[in-house]
């Protein structure tokens, strides 16, 4: 197969409904996301139920937006990738059963893409440049890890979260705040009205390892709030978020440095946030490190990502069996 | 008209190829609920084995419950995308359907009773008419124990069919008047669904892919509690 064979990418993980057409794994001809997030917001949280069944009714109009988007018909499809993991089951299942049809239908290969090597991508994806070591800080909702990559699906993961992902931290934190869902966004906007400063929140296990806990920091938040009720709420906000880029900084910094890195990446739904990707890009200029931060809009979940870690998959393993399922619990494929 | 079937609304999933001149080709799995791994793999196999390619087919029909959620996802998921992939029509028939036509010879009243988990089943109710079935009430879920009063209260002859009646077997075998279908036929089957769709496509009863949807008959879970919290 060519090297600029077009992908169309599905990606039903978690709730957002997603196509995109990418051809050669960097050029992206369309990327359409149908995001479920007002249903959820209700509940604080993705209800599993609602997004699987959002994913039945909202996935062909997402394809067939993102063909005629990109301009191509069936006939122009040199394969179909999907998420077929980590995420919920339900929803998953949506786009690995749309996509094997697809594939099927049109009588292309069929691509099974782990979400978490598709976060990794995003950066690749906007540029396909970037040089091996890469150290890639992964966060969002579900997941916070630092993942070296040695080269195109060599993966080792230097540490995870003990406890909660930064996503959750961000979440938990909102909520408790009474700021809504989702909590990032929300925190992110307040903060900058704050004084970062104005609370020395901690930073767990700062000087230790490459893990990262966040449990303790929402629970030092909710204690602060309880015994200060007049506290500013953008300046517990500003300190909370200080305090989980800090600790994210840190990591990413030492990490680079423990393992000979040349280039830095962010990726995940975290990513979006403006202080991270600031101080990310001036630590790397600090520590003379290439660092790249993908556009917003490929930190949180896409299928351009999908597409684009589908090709290089294609690449280098090939088509999936028509028999793959979906695995809700994926890990990355480590070395 | 070439008509693909796909129905995945028990543990059983199934598939089938026909249309003027009857079925050419199924298979069906009921083991391991396997839906999305099966499927796929299902109909490339009816199709290679009848000689068809998936090109020449015209219609999709899907079973569109009440069933199974995952499994109904699977199926339905799978048709539109294959319907839209190719262009054509859908038509979407309903599980209940699907379990009371086989048995349309039957004089008695033709109950399908689909097992919907948590000690409940889907249910409705049918009588012969020429040519096939009709359905006479709304398809309910609700406790085996429920439609057992509900079919002794109408104290006419009736047979059962489905999952959810050998599933609470015990519930329905000590009524009167009430008997039920063996495990061979206890599943939705993708064969009488290219049946039924073939004689709905004469009437040209199609719909475009955003008219198909899942019956779920029970609102998701997180609603459901948010009322129970309201009502406290
Ligand atoms: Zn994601």
């Amino acid at each position: 197969m060519s090297e600029d064979m077009i992908v169309l990418g599905i990606e039903t993980s978690c709730d957002e409904t997603a196509a995109a057409c990418v051809r050669g794994g960097t050029q992206v001809l369309s990327s359409v996301v149908s995001s479920q997030v007002d249903l959820h917001s209700e509940y604080g949280g993705v209800v599993p139920e609602i997004a699987s069944r959002e994913h039945g009714e909202r996935m062909i109009p997402v394809v067939a937006r993102a063909m005629v988007e990109a301009g191509l018909d069936g006939s122009n499809i040199d394969a179909v990738a999907a998420t077929v993991g980590p995420g919920l089951i339900g929803a998953l299942l949506v786009g690995v059963s749309t996509a094997k049809a697809l594939a099927l239908t049109w009588d292309v290969p069929f691509v099974a893409v782990n979400h978490l090597e598709a976060h990794l991508y995003a950066s690749f994806l906007e540029d396909p440049h970037l040089e091996f070591p890469l150290v890639v800080l992964l966060v969002s909702g579900g997941h916070t890890m630092l993942v070296l990559m040695e080269g195109h699906g060599r993966y080792r993961i230097l540490g995870e979260t003990l406890d909660d992902a930064a996503g959750e931290a961000f979440d938990k934190v909102a909520r408790y705040l009474g700021l809504g869902y989702p909590g990032g966004p929300a925190i992110d906007r307040l903060s900058m009205s704050g004084d970062p400063e104005a609370i020395r929140f901690p930073r767990s296990m700062l000087d230790e390892g490459l893990e990262f806990s966040f449990s303790g920091l929402k629970t030092s938040v909710v204690n602060y709030v309880r015994k200060h009720p007049d506290v500013s709420t953008e300046d517990v906000a500003a300190s909370f978020q200080a305090a989980v880029v800090d600790v994210l900084v840190h990591k990413v910094r030492r990490a680079a440095r423990e393992h000979g890195a040349k280039a830095a990446a962010i990726g995940g739904g975290v990513a979006a946030n403006s202080l991270l990707r600031e101080q990310f890009l001036g630590a790397c200029a600090d520590d003379g490190l290439a660092g790249f931060v993908p556009s917003r809009s490929m930190c949180t979940d896409n299928a351009a990502m999908i597409a684009s870690a589908g090709w290089y998959e294609f690449q280098r393993v090939g088509a999936a069996e028509m028999s793959t399922g979906a695995t809700p619990n994926l890990r990355i494929r480590t070395l | 008209m070439l008509i693909l079937g796909i129905e995945t609304a028990t543990v059983q999933a199934g598939c089938a190829l026909g249309g003027h001149e009857g079925v050419l080709a199924s298979a069906h799995c009921s083991k391991g609920r396997r839906h999305a791994e099966n499927l796929t793999p299902a109909i490339e196999f009816i199709c290679a084995q009848a000689q068809v390619d998936l090109s020449e087919i015209g219609l999709v029909a899907v079973d569109t419950g009440p069933g199974l959620f995952t499994g109904l996802r699977v199926g339905i998921a799978a048709a539109k995308a294959i319907a839209y992939a190719l262009r054509v029509p859908m038509i979407g028939v309903s599980s209940l359907d699907l379990l009371a036509f086989p048995v349309r010879f039957s004089q008695r009243l033709i109950v399908p009773a689909i097992d919907a988990r948590r000690g409940e089943i889907f249910s409705a109710m049918y009588r012969q008419v020429p040519g096939g079935v009709q359905r006479l009430s709304e398809p309910t879920v609700g406790s085996a124990e429920d439609l057992a009063t509900e079919l002794m209260a109408r104290s006419e002859e009736v047979l059962l069919v489905g999952d959810g009646a050998l599933r609470y077997k015990d519930v329905f075998d000590s009524l009167d008047k009430v008997e039920r279908v063996d495990v061979g036929n206890s599943y939705p089957s993708a064969v009488s669904l290219v049946q039924l769709a073939h004689a709905k496509a004469l009437r040209e009863e199609f719909v475009q892919i955003d008219q198909i949807h899942p019956a779920y008959l029970r609102k998701p879970d997180a609603e459901i509690n948010w009322q129970v919290r309201d009502v406290h």
